[in-house]
């Protein structure tokens, strides 16, 4: 079909081009509509937000088909794809390279326009949000539009293109964390917009928190999740053992996590005591510039990274766009600050608000320490011209004291009622809390746990541990002595109704779950070259035994891969077989990508990766030997994190006990 | 986090608080100057800890003939050496799993020492960057990268450029 491949790129740049019109009519519809105070331009703006987004899905569209026909007279295709990929490889290939990647973005920013465009109710902040959430739209879709067209037409096509980079389409999570990460990011454009919204009506109370509040929870869900499938990504791919290295992109994507994570908190102390309004603001304003700043950074080429895509063409334009952000929420900010200023106080430190307003320093403080780091080579370069990178005992020394401290909050915080704590119920929680986090400490201290950070974080999960069960008693035991029913049936009472409240217990247990697990896998990591012949086995010093079976070669008409069949045994007993290799895709002939194999189990992950080469015509195999205790507890703790914030976003629901005999308490 | 329903936005948003016979006058204000005080407190101990922890952790990204002019900058730190792995210098120890070779910037160069076996595309007169310290006048690395994507040839008289090899293994 000639014509029709031919056309591909046209109809990818017309849709571009379209959306981008349209769009910016949105916006300049939107701000008249606001203005002369007509909602018939309003009304406009909003079907326009609906017209962007199906210009936008054409243009994706346009893409995948590009990319499922093998059409390389388009750029992007000729540069990323390659006919012999599977299917799903072709797919997710959109957001291999950088001019897919901020098409996906742009199509998901204008989706989350148009559906915020058509569900949210009409009020007093939903047009200046739609204008807001219309610029962003603009931006996105101008980056594609003049600095990064994926649908660049090639005048003499290649045959056939090279494939998306090995270590993209070395693993599935490639079609998953991508596509959370920038769920996450344009989830919290929303509170972001309607934030700038509630600043230009003067009208900086909690609605806008309010409105948006299941877009600031998935949000940031999403962009938790995406960072930990990034993490397991790594894990499964890198072939060193590790899910995180302060590599300066993950950091500049745990930025915006840490704020918003703040902000998640600090909303209800303005929802509940009317206070730390500037405050939020600020969060919200910071998480989405530092959104925009970190793609700057990633994307631009300052930094090298797998995310990098070379020295693209978007930098400076992410930097102005960053610019116009800080400079344009901030000044908002500033104009409105005799509005925004808190007339309320803290009657005390020891309250909820005030737990959660230290808490929110702590996470600023991290937020700031991890931004000195990711930047200071910047600064040293520009002043000295040295070429220095921070190195990971920086982050640790920084983070883990600030990370402890905010646990150790964790703990205390929701066990304090608002304004002001009793001394007496007080002392009576933390003397539980305190004595079990001895306990635990002292047990781990027992099993042979000597290094200072894991002993501390055992210690404060079970201090977190006894909070969450002091909580629920709290909540569990007077609905109990006034309804009269047994446990199970208040507990699911309980549950149902509050729903917020137990979704965020769910949560918290989830990070317990989760900080065991970093514990241990950094704290007692063992990393290990091990040569060993084809044919026979060596024992580790953690008694497990290796044996090297034989050499396999794999084909397909994508890759070729060479490896090593490794069984594990443990005692006597043979545990499992193991297959880490070495894959070379075609086409990417020249980056051979080791890929480990995983035996995951409760307490300890054995981790092969082939160390060098497989050939034939060598006798043995060197393997990199990688057992990280408590590993897999990080996994499953994503997913406890996941169903906590999915329990939250469920709509609220009355519950009717079976048997209805009496009236239900009110809560 | 609430349990009973919020209600949106009222008008006690803008209401003052009112204040407790306890918090009028002199006792808020120095209330304030306490806090203020404990919180530029807490900024210097803050910055102190920072810049320590900044200080001890920099990794300077060098040239072997950038160390030789100014050892002893380097004493004691972690640094990336970058540079061409010299021609018929390597050599592979599969028992011990250590790789020896020299690296060069075609002024100065070095032994290195590698614990692990050679990257697939590891090989004379490519790029490389290895991470580590110096020890006994041996450069012992824990970690080697290939900039597998250019191969460097000095020019005929011997020389190197060393602003393009800079970038290229950057």
């Amino acid at each position: 079909m000639p014509e029709l491949s031919l056309s591909l790129p046209m109809l990818g740049t017309a849709s571009l081009a379209l959306a981008m019109a349209v769009a910016v009519y949105a916006v300049a519809a939107g701000i008249m509509g606001a203005i002369r105070h007509d909602a018939r331009l309003q009304t406009s703006a909003r079907y326009a937000a609906i017209a962007v987004f199906m210009a936008m899905t054409t243009a994706v569209l346009t893409m995948q088909t590009a990319l499922l026909t093998d059409d390389f007279s388009v750029e992007y295709v000729a540069q990323t794809s390659r006919a012999a990929s599977p299917l799903w490889v072709k797919v997710v290939t959109m957001w291999a390279a950088l001019e897919g990647s901020i098409l996906l973005w742009a199509w998901l920013a204008s989706g989350y326009t148009a559906v915020v465009a058509f569900a949210s109710p009409n009020n007093a902040l939903r047009n200046w949000a739609i204008v807001v959430l219309n610029v962003v739209s603009v931006f996105f879709i101008s980056v594609n539009a003049f600095v990064a067209n994926p649908f660049t037409l090639v005048p003499n096509p290649p045959m056939d293109g090279p494939g998306p980079n090995p270590l993209l389409q070395n693993h599935w999570m490639m079609a998953v964390h991508p596509v959370l990460m920038y769920l996450g990011f344009v989830g919290l454009t929303v509170p972001f917009a309607f934030a700038m919204s509630a600043l230009i009506n003067k009208r900086p109370g909690s609605e806008w928190m309010s409105q948006t509040r299941a877009w600031t929870i998935s949000g940031w869900g999403f962009l938790g999740i995406a960072k930990i499938a990034g993490g397991w990504w790594s894990y499964e791919v890198l072939g060193w053992g590790g899910y995180w290295a302060w590599d300066p992109v993950e950091n500049v994507s745990f930025l915006p996590w840490l704020t918003a994570t703040a902000f998640l908190h600090s909303v209800q102390v303005q929802e509940r005591r009317r206070m730390l309004k500037a405050w939020n603001l600020l969060l919200i304003i910071l998480t989405f510039a530092l959104t925009i700043l970190g793609t700057f950074i990633i994307r631009s080429g300052v930094v090298s990274s797998v995310h990098a895509f070379g020295d693209g063409p978007v930098g400076p334009y992410f930097l102005a766009f960053f610019l116009l952000v800080v400079l344009v929420s901030f000044g908002l900010l500033m104009l409105r600050w005799d509005q925004v200023r808190d007339h309320g106080e803290l009657d005390a430190i020891v309250s909820r608000e005030g737990s959660f307003l230290l808490g929110n320093v702590l996470f600023l403080a991290m937020t700031f320490a991890v931004l000195l780091g990711t930047l200071f080579p910047l600064f040293v370069e520009a002043v000295s011209g040295d070429k220095v990178t921070v190195g990971a005992p920086f982050f640790n020394q920084v983070s883990l004291p600030i990370w402890l401290a905010i646990f150790a909050l964790m703990g205390i915080g929701p066990l304090l009622p608002w304004r002001k704590a009793s001394h007496q119920s007080l002392v009576k929680n933390l003397a539980w809390m305190v004595g079990i986090g001895l306990v635990s400490a002292l047990i781990a201290y027992v099993a042979g746990v000597r290094k200072v950070y894991p002993l501390w974080t055992v210690g404060f999960a079970g201090y977190n541990f006894a909070s969450i069960v002091l909580l629920l008693d709290a909540a569990i035991r007077p609905r109990m002595r006034i309804s009269g029913r047994g446990f199970w049936s208040v507990f699911g009472q309980y549950a149902v109704e509050s729903r917020r409240r137990f979704g965020s217990i769910i949560v918290h247990f989830s990070v317990i779950i989760m900080a065991l697990g970093v514990a241990g896998s950094g704290g007692y990591r063992v990393d290990e070259q091990v040569r060993i012949e084809i044919g026979e086995s060596v024992t580790l010093d953690s008694n497990y035994r290796l044996e090297v079976v034989d050499r396999f070669m794999e084909q397909t008409p994508y890759r070729v891969a060479g490896g090593v069949l490794v069984n594990v045994h443990r005692g006597n007993r043979q545990i499992a077989s193991l297959r880490p290799k070495i894959n070379v895709f075609l086409g990417q002939e020249q980056q051979p990508v080791p890929t480990p194999d995983v035996l995951y189990t409760v307490w300890q992950d054995i981790y092969l990766s082939v160390s060098g080469t497989v050939s034939p015509d060598q006798d043995f195999v060197v393997l990199r030997v990688v057992q990280s205790p408590l590993v897999a507890w990080i996994w499953v703790g994503a997913v406890i994190m996941l169903v906590g914030t999915f329990y939250c976003l469920l709509p609220k629901r009355r519950y009717v006990p079976v048997p209805a005999r009496q009236a239900v308490p009110a809560s | 986090m609430a349990d009973s329903p919020q209600p949106n936005s009222t008008p006690a948003d803008s209401i003052r608080y009112p204040v407790t016979a306890l918090d009028s006058g002199r006792n808020r204000v120095s209330k304030k100057i306490a806090y203020g005080l404990a919180g530029i407190g807490v900024l210097i101990v803050a910055g102190l800890f920072i810049y320590q922890a900044l200080n001890t952790s920099l990794v300077y990204f060098i040239l072997p003939s950038e160390h030789a002019s100014n050892p002893s900058q380097y004493v004691n730190r972690r640094i990336r050496l970058g540079g061409i792995v010299e021609k018929d210098s390597v050599s592979f120890d599969d028992e011990q799993l250590l790789l020896n070779f020299y690296i060069t910037d075609s002024i100065d160069r070095y032994a290195v020492s590698h614990y692990g076996t050679p990257p697939e595309l590891f090989q004379e007169n490519t790029g490389v960057v290895v991470e580590g310290g110096f020890e006994n006048g041996v450069f012992v690395s824990d970690n080697l990268l290939v900039k597998h994507s250019e191969v460097y040839e000095a020019a005929p008289d011997g020389t190197v450029d060393l602003d393009m090899l800079r970038e290229s293994l950057e």
